[in-house]
């Protein structure tokens, strides 16, 4: 090991090191990310005649609907991350398991697709499918049960619940397939030589394991279900105020200098709950490494 | 023993049953009865291609769709040269900077996509917000944590070292090495990067709408305004090709296929 990183050091100093090569990447990052994010910021912390304010954030903080629409959003973001992460940790299970070759592949891409897949289509192909008069709709009711019996509409809350889920499962098949795939055998196999049943294996090895990239993947499904703006905007026209469909309804109608700023605080309320996110995504991802290594 | 392995396989038949049906249930029966739908007729009963055919015959289908597709494939050779010399670079020499990057590249995924387009509209210079070609740089903004994923695996399933050793030690310059040696080697890599880019640009809404840009999807959301079947149509159209798409390249390709995804 020392011999290789000695080689490779004595190479390094060959050639001409540095952060040259980086620098457009850290260009193009710098002033296509990092810079509008900045710049929301700066604006949001303005007022109208340009000074530093706070006030802009009071709304969020004051005024019902705004505040409602957080509320909103994060309910949103857990529910669907918590049924996606669910699902999408029990399919990754089989996958991984059971499947192998090129339908692992057939069905990666599948996943791949789908997980990407929140947006305008996916609205539109679930009002066919789950609409009242939806055919999946009828075939439900065809096997007993009427979807819309109660309260449900697909235009409603409990419909983007449904259709986010649709991409938070897949998405949580793809991040957690690595954590399963890197489950040794050999670490069943001792636990079953040590007298294990296989329900002891998975409380006392599996679960422990698999929680914190379970967590980590969690944290990133939230985020996604956080953040979303397309399918619920194409679903419900606005009616379900989650933060973004608030912010787009700002930024579209007349924009007064005020409303800007505000949409501009909203929008940095949603980068603060994103980075708390972050954090939480970091710290899973930290525990996972400790497991990987040992 | 016997008896135990006849347990365990049925235990395994039963897992994969339940998870062929409920899969079936969540993922499957949404877009066939979506595709069904797509070919009612309009209030009665009976198929047609209707829903279909109106699409064309609309003003803004051809344009949205051109502008699509332009910016999809701008964004996706944007992604990709300015991402694999990236790659290889953190790839071949010390990975110091390596964390650093591949913070940045989750960034998309953590930053509210509409707070970056918030952000947009007040950090870009004013000839940049005039043209439609801004989004190209975004698109690849949003593509970069997939073509990060995909290239580091790609990258490391080949010896990049020995690659670029060689390559160099022959005479060849950085960027014939790169050209010649380090993409044909990561091909598959690459074509994924490609897709998954081209993917995700076709199908953005968020920052196309806060910009004020007609693509493709903001297109579709108009148009669902005057007929839902259309939109519904358009929709099943865009998925379904995108999946018969990828799962082609899936099935032909027996190295890059793995890479497409979020390969963490």
């Amino acid at each position: 090991m020392g011999a290789v990183e000695a080689q490779s050091r004595v190479r390094s100093s060959s050639r001409s090191s540095g952060v040259l090569p980086l620098l457009p990447f850290f260009a193009f990052t710098g002033f296509f990310l990092l810079w509008p994010v900045v710049a929301v910021t700066l604006k949001s912390l303005k007022g109208k005649n340009n000074e530093w304010t706070l006030d802009n954030f009071r709304p969020i903080i004051h005024s019902g609907p705004y505040f409602h629409s957080f509320i909103v959003s994060i309910k949103l973001a857990i529910i669907t991350a918590s049924i996606g992460s669910v699902v999408g940790a029990f399919f990754a299970f089989v996958i991984v398991t059971y499947v192998g070759g090129r339908l692992k592949n057939v069905l990666d891409s599948i996943s791949a697709v789908f997980a990407n897949s929140g947006g305008v289509p996916l609205a539109f192909m679930f009002i066919a499918a789950f609409g009242s008069n939806g055919l999946a709709t009828k075939f439900i009711r065809f096997l007993g049960y009427d979807i819309y019996a109660g309260h449900f509409t697909i235009f409603s809350f409990t419909g983007v619940v449904l259709v986010y889920t649709f991409f938070q499962a897949p998405l949580m098949i793809l991040v957690f397939q690595p954590a399963i795939s890197g489950m040794r055998k050999e670490w069943r196999e001792a636990s079953t030589n040590l007298g294990a049943s296989a329900l002891t294996y998975w409380r006392r090895v599996g679960i422990p394991i698999l929680l914190p990239p379970f967590i980590g993947a969690f944290f990133l499904l939230f985020a996604g279900g956080f953040s979303a703006y397309a399918t619920a905007r194409a679903l419900t026209s606005g009616t379900v105020s989650i933060v973004p469909i608030v912010i787009g309804a700002l930024v579209d109608g007349n924009t007064q200098a005020s409303q800007a700023n505000l949409g501009a605080s909203l929008a940095v309320g949603m980068i603060v709950v994103a980075l708390v996110i972050m954090i939480g995504y970091v710290w899973a991802q930290k525990s996972t490494a400790k497991w990987r290594q040992t | 023993m016997a008896s135990n392995l006849r347990n365990s396989s049925l235990q395994k038949w039963s897992i994969i049953i339940f998870a062929s049906l409920l899969g079936f249930t969540l993922f499957i029966l949404p877009v066939i009865a979506s595709s069904i739908y797509s070919f009612q007729k309009p209030g009665g009963k009976g198929y047609s291609f209707i829903s279909y055919t109106w699409l064309l015959h609309q003003a803004g289908f051809f344009p949205s769709v051109g502008t699509s597709l332009k910016l999809a494939v701008l964004a996706g050779i944007l992604n990709i040269s300015l991402m694999v010399p990236t790659m290889v670079y953190l790839n071949f020499t010390g990975q110091k900077l390596k964390p650093l990057v591949d913070f940045i590249c989750i960034l998309p995924l953590v930053i509210p996509v509409v707070s970056l387009a918030i952000g947009a509209q007040n950090a870009m210079p004013s000839f940049l917000q005039n043209t439609q070609y801004e989004l190209v740089f975004f698109f690849v903004i949003i593509g970069l944590p997939f073509t990060y994923r995909t290239l580091d695996t790609a990258l490391q399933a080949i010896s990049l070292k020995t690659l670029v050793e060689a390559s160099r030690s022959l005479g060849a310059s950085w960027i014939r090495t790169i050209i010649r040696v380090i993409v044909p080697a990561i091909r598959g890599g690459i074509t994924g990067a490609l897709f998954l880019t081209f993917a995700l640009s076709i199908g953005e809404y968020t920052i196309t709408s806060l910009l004020h840009w007609e693509t493709f999807p903001t297109w579709t959301v108009v148009a669902s305004q005057q007929n839902i079947l259309g939109a519904i149509a358009l929709s099943v159209f865009s998925f379904v090709s995108a999946i018969a798409l990828l799962a082609t390249v899936a099935l032909f390709s027996k190295k890059g296929a793995r890479q497409v995804g979020v390969d963490q």
